[in-house]
């Protein structure tokens, strides 16, 4: 760290100028009867913003660019959160924050040893498997959620990380070909192909057909790159069939879906703005009445409609916000997601790893802001980050540690006190 | 490296395709706010004004006028309460809506207004022409397009609100001159037209029928004369001013007058025949009802019937009226009217000017002058009295309705004036019980307008 002590400065001072200009905001045009509610959310924010910059420093990292995004865009939605409708902070959301805080620790820590990582590779079988049957027997009659007291838990969202890690794995078994009749098969494949369907299924089953595209997606990315391994070139024909099949897939789905679908699919928002349709034109009301500057924080009416915290959270942060805060915050997040295109992965493996987080935080983003808006069908999927939800925001923080644990070091060694080689970083390969 | 370039190309294409769709959705909310805006609970009007910047409409519920005062322009200009949909403010709200995207909702203070080229003092002015009577008038310059008369009754006034709406009278709440309703002899203008169409003016000034105050016609009905005892032998002219069913009966079943020929050249003025699906004539946002016959055979007395405009045929006043700004322009192409001359924006810029439009050619240059010929020789005949210092040319028509019970009365035409290029159409309903005729009320038209013409 002590080589790079200024740059780690210098982002702790951006993220903090950034939190206080909007607290700045709020307590200037926020709608609150009583200053100590944004008092109190200030403190949090400040508090919260500084413990994470001591904390971090006690970790041996050698990159810090996702945490510091991390902690910037947290923060954000613990302000949008606590302001929607009348400035309260919300303790909840506030916590869920830290814990997924603690828990992109926990990705990163659990997730940094991938020897370890392909020597468990079983265990997220029998992980994904665990929580299916959770899933089947304790989410009540087709439901997705399990009840404990005060808190609900989504065990689908367990099942992300798993299932990336279990596409990241296979990678290595590309190699072990058997024979069956005239086909020349991986079983890794065969078992990865039969556990994305039983996991389509089972969402299928309790009606949770926002998470279908996003297993979807983890499936696809690491599908693409397991055909492609280690050619060097993706395979143009196993392409266009995967694609082709996909579509196929997708086609099938939207015909035979069940009729609540079917309404969602072919619903005229405007019509029905009463029924089927009053989330999505409420929502697009509300960032019509927000223009591009925002009514203020605290002066939105879309508080008032059913999930403005979570599936139309962005239409909520662009009425009180304005849009251009929200495409801000939008632009944040796809800044987490694309670091793997500006310090590459460390291997094939983290790259595929990688790969998998992206397409699931950005179908994730895509079904909330676009299904919100009108732009596809409307299905209730949480932005990552920014949505409240604790099993959302503990496994988005979990799959940003995993995130980090794939980014090649970028800061000086804390240990040796300098520069990795480049040649080190990125060894080269001999030609064949 | 090459195997880690994959991945992130991988990376690249979802969000590339994140960013894609990011880009449709800005455009689209860009461009559809206002549409959202305009179904929320929350709208800031502005003001609707006529040609010389009186007040017709105020969006704010502060207009100070007297009890009546818009009575005129009520079921034209309407309001944003809900009750009357084809109205301009019900079909502007998005230009009157004091939004932007860019502002937001001015709650105050705004400046989105629409200036419409109606003339209120001359609207007014015919409105009490009307002397209580129902019926309804139009009137727009056939050069340009501008509608400046525009007004219906039974109407109301919608600053006085809709408490007693149990007992408005039926057609309170729509404006007339944009619904069907039998043309009478005004119809002979189309028959006309189709006659020039087909055989062309000279074989049609050749022709010559008898009438006898009925005619037998081929298909064994009747068809009567206004005129009992029969206005003897007659050519096209004298035909259109005597205004003659019995000849018109036999133009249509002449053998120079096919019926195929017939119907396209109805067609081509816009009826929809024998039941075919009827379009509207968008006016600024208010849907005009277009006009319908049935035409099935020549001499079957129902074709016969409608092509005297009785029947099953069925016009709006304001398509009547721009039939004959095609006649008046001597150029077979209506003026497509507008009431909205321009808006002005939130904050107060000028936008949508109105262009003049025509449409297609409905007819040749050579039938409009011929036409335009015979109706203003039938204006200097018979309504130079009556419509006295202007250059009219007229075809009025007596329409029976309610299965003959009431008669109503139209008069529609222009005036050949380059200096007052208007085209009308009056309508007064149930005309045997008032002394009101429609000459008087064109008289009182075309003064307003001359007058508000001479002061500009």
């Amino acid at each position: 760290m002590s080589g790079n002590t200024g740059s780690y400065i210098s982002s702790c001072v951006f993220v903090l100028i950034a939190h206080i200009g909007m607290l700045l905001n709020v307590f200037f045009n926020g709608n609150y009867d009583s200053l100590n509610q944004v008092i109190i959310l200030s403190g949090a924010v400040v508090i919260l913003d500084v413990a994470y910059f001591i904390a971090m420093l006690f970790f041996r990292q050698t990159t810090f660019t996702v945490d510091f995004l991390l902690i910037l865009v947290l923060n954000m939605s613990v302000i949008f959160q606590s302001c929607f409708g009348e400035v309260v902070f919300d303790y909840k959301h506030y916590i869920t924050c830290i814990i997924s805080l603690v828990t992109c620790r926990c990705g990163y820590l659990l997730c940094r040893n991938h020897k370890w990582l392909r020597e468990q590779r079983k265990f997220f079988y029998i992980g994904i498997f665990i929580l299916m049957v959770v899933i089947l027997t304790l989410t009540g009659s087709r439901g997705m959620w399990i009840s404990l007291g005060p808190i609900t838990i989504q065990p689908s969202e367990f099942i992300k990380p798993l299932f990336i890690l279990a596409c990241a794995t296979s990678i290595t078994e590309q190699q072990k070909k058997h024979k069956i009749l005239c086909f020349n098969v991986v079983y890794e494949n065969i078992a990865l192909f039969g556990l994305t369907a039983a996991i389509c299924l089972l969402q299928w089953w309790c009606r949770d057909l926002g998470s279908l595209p996003t297993f979807v997606a983890i499936y696809a990315a690491g599908f693409l790159l397991r055909i492609c391994y280690p050619k060097a070139k993706f395979s143009k024909k196993k392409l266009v069939g995967a694609g082709a099949v996909l579509a196929a897939v997708a086609v099938a789905g939207m015909k035979f879906a069940p009729a609540y679908v079917q309404d969602r699919l072919h619903v005229d928002i405007w019509a029905d703005k009463d029924g089927n349709g009053y989330q999505q034109s409420q929502a697009l009301i509300a960032i019509a009445n927000g223009g591009w500057f925002g009514k203020g924080p605290g002066q939105g009416d879309l508080h008032n409609v059913f999930a403005h915290k979570n599936d139309i959270v962005f239409a909520s942060i662009s009425e009180e916000w304005g849009l251009l805060y929200a495409l801000m915050m939008v632009l944040a997040i796809l800044i987490i997601i694309a670091l793997p295109l500006i310090n590459p992965p460390r291997s094939y493996f983290h790259g595929t790893m990688s790969a998998g987080i992206s397409a699931a935080f950005t179908v994730q983003m895509a079904l909330n802001i676009f299904g919100s808006c009108n732009l596809i069908p409307f299905t209730g999927v949480t932005i990552p980050f920014i949505s409240t939800g604790g099993s959302s925001l503990m496994i988005s923080g979990f799959m940003a540690g995993m995130l980090v644990a794939c980014q090649s070091p970028t800061m000086r060694s804390p240990h040796l006190n300098e520069q990795i080689p480049k040649r080190q970083l990125y060894p080269r390969r001999r030609k064949a | 490296m090459k195997s880690i370039k994959r991945c992130q190309k991988i990376i690249s294409l979802f969000i590339v395709m994140f960013i894609i769709g990011m880009v449709i959705l800005v455009i689209k909310i860009q461009r559809e706010a206002s549409f959202y805006m305009i179904n929320s609970d929350t709208l800031s009007l502005g003001k609707v004004y006529d040609k010389n910047g009186d007040v017709l409409f105020d969006g704010t519920g502060e207009i100070d006028s007297p009890a009546g005062y818009l009575i005129d322009v009520g079921n034209l200009i309407g309001d944003d309460k809900g009750q009357m949909g084809n109205t301009l403010v019900a079909n502007n709200l998005k230009k009157l809506n004091n939004y932007s995207f860019s502002t937001g909702l001015k709650e105050s203070g705004g400046k989105a207004a629409i200036y419409t080229t109606l003339d209120h003092k001359a609207n007014r002015a015919v409105y009490d022409a009307f002397a209580g009577n129902d019926g309804c008038a139009v009137a727009y310059n056939y050069e340009t397009g501008a509608i400046l008369v525009c007004t219906s009754l039974p109407s109301l006034d919608v600053t006085q609100g809709y408490d007693d709406i149990d007992n408005f009278p039926s057609g309170t709440l729509l404006s007339k001159t944009m619904r069907k309703t039998v043309p009478g002899s005004t119809q002979k203008v189309s028959t006309l037209i189709a006659a020039l169409e087909i055989m062309g003016p000279n074989k049609l000034f050749s022709k010559r029928f008898d009438c006898t105050g009925s005619y037998h016609n081929k298909g064994g009905n009747d068809i009567d004369c206004h005129q009992s005892y029969g206005h003897g032998t007659l050519d096209i002219q004298g035909a259109v001013e005597n205004s003659c069913n019995p000849f018109f009966a036999q133009l249509i079943e002449d053998e120079d007058m096919p019926l195929n020929k017939i119907k396209d050249v109805y067609s081509d003025l816009g009826y929809a025949l024998n039941g075919a699906d009827e379009d509207y004539i968008d006016i600024n946002g208010i849907k005009c009802e277009t006009a319908s016959t049935t035409l099935m055979d020549p001499y079957e007395f129902r074709t016969q019937w409608g092509c005297i405009g009785q029947g099953d045929t069925l016009v709006s006043p304001v398509q009547l009226m721009m039939w004959e700004s095609a006649v008046a322009n001597e150029n077979g192409k209506m003026t497509m009217p507008y009431l909205i001359d321009h808006i002005t924006d939130v904050n107060g810029k000028e936008k949508e000017k109105a262009k003049t439009q025509t449409s297609q050619r409905l007819f040749a240059s050579d039938t409009a002058s011929t036409v335009k010929e015979i109706l203003l020789t039938n204006g200097q005949n018979h309504y130079a009295y009556s419509i006295p210092g202007y250059n009219i040319g007229v075809k009025s028509g007596t329409a029976q309705v309610l299965e003959g019970e009431q008669e109503n009365s139209l008069l529609t035409g222009f005036v050949d004036d380059p200096d007052l290029p208007i085209a009308f159409c009056v309508l007064l309903e149930n005309k045997n019980s008032t002394w009101i005729t429609t000459d008087s009320i064109v008289k009182v038209m075309l003064d307003s307008l001359s007058n508000d013409n001479g002061n500009e």
